[in-house]
């Protein structure tokens, strides 16, 4: 009896080991019928044929004024695309989710990347190559900004399109400069022009208001990613490239001058908020937005973080050029891309442009395009974010005359706060894009130097810098020089 | 014969199917794909050409693999320092306590019941530095200046596994208590008729009965602090200067940030090696624990 009951229960235990499988089977043979019909279904109404697209760039839950917009071009589109089901499918680009979801045909057919990720995906081979449904689409190639196309294309082919651009500025928190007593007579702030003038403005606002003068990001590679812009100042190039072959130069004079400024603003003149070494792009928003810190590093499509998001009152936010060094004074550009699921069908693809262009975000000045663009500056302008000009990632002239009027109808900032940053990235020579060969473990490399040099006042930043450098060539030459 | 025998094992067999089909997916299959795609070069995980060991020799010179390796090095040690002797003696202790003995048990096991991750941050608040720091805080009511807590890097992995102690000594401490629990109590009645006093007790009694399992439980340790990952990722970031970066930090950054899986394998294979070679250490201590057990 006993050996019955235990044979009984030892498969019964298999069994249930094996539920999960039955389970799934038994699910996926019930839903093949109603695969096999929407295929038949498809094959009967071509060419009107049904199509499902999952848009990754819907906004997340707590959205609820941008989930209203989106709902509106939905409704816009479905009038267009009658055979097109459009599936919220809100997906944050995580680096972290983002193979699984690709390798198992689960992405979005269209998605928001960040600006250090195309060369990622592209090489990964986790992306559509979409050239030939931008041409069926008419969208100008020859439009899209150089500077974000660069990022964008891979040997003639097209892997995504920008959402919108970026150049890094130096974003102020008014108010703190107010409390300081650093503003002039119209209430704009009397901000650093020069990066000497930064720390000593930084210094006297931490010591009159007792909040951090300026948010340094030191926990990963955005810090780099800042640095290489404050060393360009001081007459850094950190990689250049010789043959095809990348060399890194981040021990040089002007690279170590840069470093040792930053160890300064630390050491000498202590304007940093408590742990430099914990701040990441998005705790930096934090301090600047709750008034921790006065200053940071940060782009125009970033106006949101602050303000939306962190809490900043529209009218207390500018973003002004990044200060001058000794050897001139540049922005970093980059841009923001739409990427799509390499699984994603031609029409897909296609109808997911289409969104696009609903949600004004296409190069081409259709009435679609421009409604879009009102209902996004309507939207910004509801939920407390500037309301400012893009940093354009098309060209097309008649596009960007009309993003300007738009801009101007729905304008809730007093743009003083904001000319100069326009003023100096359309100063020709000022944009530069990322460094060549592997910007992001050069990054990580430098944010390992500024950890050691804002958390050791007796850092030898010659010696950290010489080994950066030597750390980043074996990168180079391992991964990147070889092939 | 050969029915006979089945008979026997069929039963035994039935019941060990569960795990072994569990086993097969779960932890062989995907030992054995880690060690292919370590010996391949990949787009995403896609194999796309067998270079050998081409993936190791990268993995070595990689200039975060010294460091990764020396600090998990560190972070075993100052575990044994730190979380070995410390939960035997609060298990010993506790134990030893006449009044609130389950105050205090529940008290040791208190920080297990705190998911890991809200615990790590936790101890990001009270070890930030600075003067918002909650420890800080508390210090400064009685003079002392703030200090830099994780950012000083002489302190970064001592206080790293100080904070993986308090959340995990619970487990270990309730194990040694059971231990201790276990032991005749004529052994005690017979040390105090003979006027032996709490630390000779302590010395001739309690410690010889838990040595042979305090062997087990510190291999047990060093296999499990050797894959150190969340502590370090979430409090540090490998910081500062990759003061405290892990070598199971150095696996996730290869996989999840550089999407380089083959990277990630390879390295994967070398911590699975070195803890190979520890857990045979462990069979044999074990083995040795057997024969102690034989020999009482």
């Amino acid at each position: 009896m006993k050996r019955v009951i235990s044979i009984a229960l030892s498969l019964a235990m298999a069994l249930t080991a094996m539920t999960g499988c039955a389970q799934q089977t038994a699910t996926n043979a019930q839903s093949q019928p109603a695969a096999s019909e929407a295929v038949s279904q498809a094959a009967q109404s071509a060419p009107a044929e049904k199509v499902t697209v999952k848009l990754g760039i819907w906004p997340e839950d707590n959205l609820k004024e941008d989930i209203k917009m989106h709902e509106g071009f939905v409704k816009t589109f479905a009038t267009t695309h009658p055979n097109v089901t459009i599936e919220p499918d809100y997906y944050k680009y995580a680096v972290d989710t983002f193979v699984s979801l690709a390798e198992s045909g689960k992405l979005p057919t269209v998605f928001e990347s960040w600006y250090t990720e195309p060369k990622k995906l592209i090489d990964g081979d986790f992306v559509a190559d979409i050239t030939d449904e931008l041409k069926e689409c008419n969208w100008p190639l020859d439009s899209i900004n150089p500077i974000v196309s660069q990022l964008l294309t891979r040997d003639g082919h097209v892997y995504g399109v920008p959402r919108d651009g970026y150049s890094l500025g130096l974003m102020v928190n008014v108010a703190l400069f107010k409390e300081a007593g650093l503003v002039n007579a119209d209430g704009t702030p009397q901000y650093p022009k020069t990066w000497d003038e930064l720390a000593v403005t930084a210094q006297k606002i931490k010591q009159k208001t007792g909040q951090a003068g300026l948010c340094l990001l030191g926990k990963d590679g955005a810090g780099g990613w800042h640095f290489s812009n404050i060393a360009w100042g001081f007459g850094a190039t950190l990689v250049t490239e010789d043959n095809g072959k990348f060399v890194s130069h981040l021990n040089s004079p002007e690279a170590v001058a840069a470093m040792n400024y930053v160890k300064d603003l630390k050491w000498k003149y202590d304007c940093l908020t408590a742990d430099p070494t914990s701040e990441d792009w998005a705790s930096g928003f934090v301090e600047l937005g709750t008034g921790s810190a006065a200053m940071l590093i940060g782009a125009n499509d970033a106006v949101n973080q602050p303000t939306q998001v962190n809490g900043l009152p529209v009218g207390d936010l500018a973003l002004e050029p990044v200060p001058a060094g000794p050897k001139g004074q540049y922005s970093l550009a980059g841009g923001t891309p739409y990427m799509f699921a390499k699984n994603a069908t031609k029409e897909e693809i296609k109808a997911a442009l289409d969104y696009i262009e609903i949600m004004g975000k296409s190069p081409k000045a259709t009435e679609d395009t421009i409604n879009g663009i009102k209902a996004d500056a309507e939207n910004h302008k509801n939920s407390g974010v500037p309301v400012i000009p893009r940093f354009p990632a098309w060209t097309d002239k008649k596009l960007l005359d009309a993003e300007d009027q738009i801009i101007k109808q729905y304008s809730n900032v007093n743009m003083n706060l904001y000319n100069d940053y326009y003023k100096a990235i359309n100063t020709p020579g000022n944009l530069r894009l990322e460094e060549p060969g592997d910007a992001q473990n050069m990054y990580s490399e430098l944010a390992k130097v500024i950890q050691a040099c804002v958390t050791n006042k007796n850092a030898d930043v010659q010696k950290l810098m010489d080994t950066a450098q030597a750390n980043f060539q074996k990168i180079l030459d391992t991964q990147v020089n070889k092939k | 014969m050969n029915r006979d025998k089945f008979k026997k094992t069929a039963t035994a067999w039935l019941i060990m199917a569960p795990s072994l089909i569990l086993f097969a997916f779960f932890v062989w299959e995907p030992l054995l794909e880690s060690i292919r795609l370590s010996l391949y070069t990949a787009k995403g995980i896609r194999l796309q050409a067998f270079v050998g060991l081409g993936n190791y020799f990268s993995v070595f010179q990689q200039p975060d693999f010294l460091p990764a390796i020396l600090n998990t090095v560190s972070y075993t040690i100052w575990s044994l320092i730190i979380g070995f002797f410390i939960l035997i003696i609060i298990a010993v202790l506790v134990t030893e306590t006449v009044h609130l003995k389950s105050f205090f048990r529940m008290g040791v096991y208190f920080p297990n019941i705190m998911p890991g991750m809200a615990a790590v941050m936790m101890w990001g608040f009270l070890l930030k530095p600075g003067k918002l720091g909650v420890l800080n805080i508390i210090f400064s009511w009685i003079g002392i200046q703030p200090l830099n807590w994780l950012t000083n890097p002489l302190w970064t992995i001592p206080l790293i596994v100080a904070t993986l102690t308090w959340k995990n000594a619970g487990t270990t401490a309730l194990i040694y208590m059971a231990a201790v629990d276990s032991i005749n109590p004529e052994l005690y009645e017979a040390a105090a008729i003979d006027g032996a006093r709490t630390w000779a007790r302590i010395r001739y009694i309690t410690i010889p009965h838990i040595f042979g399992l305090g062997k087990t439980l510190l291999i047990l340790q060093i296999i499990s602090v050797f894959q150190i990952l969340y502590e370090p990722l979430v409090l540090t970031n490998g910081g500062p200067n990759n003061a405290s970066i892990s070598i199971m930090q150095l696996v996730f950054k290869y996989a999840f940030q550089d999407f380089n899986y083959p990277g990630a394998a390879a390295l994967s294979v070398i911590i699975c090696f070195i803890l190979v070679i520890l857990t045979a250490v462990y069979f044999k201590v074990t083995k040795f624990k057997e024969a102690d057990g034989g020999a009482n």
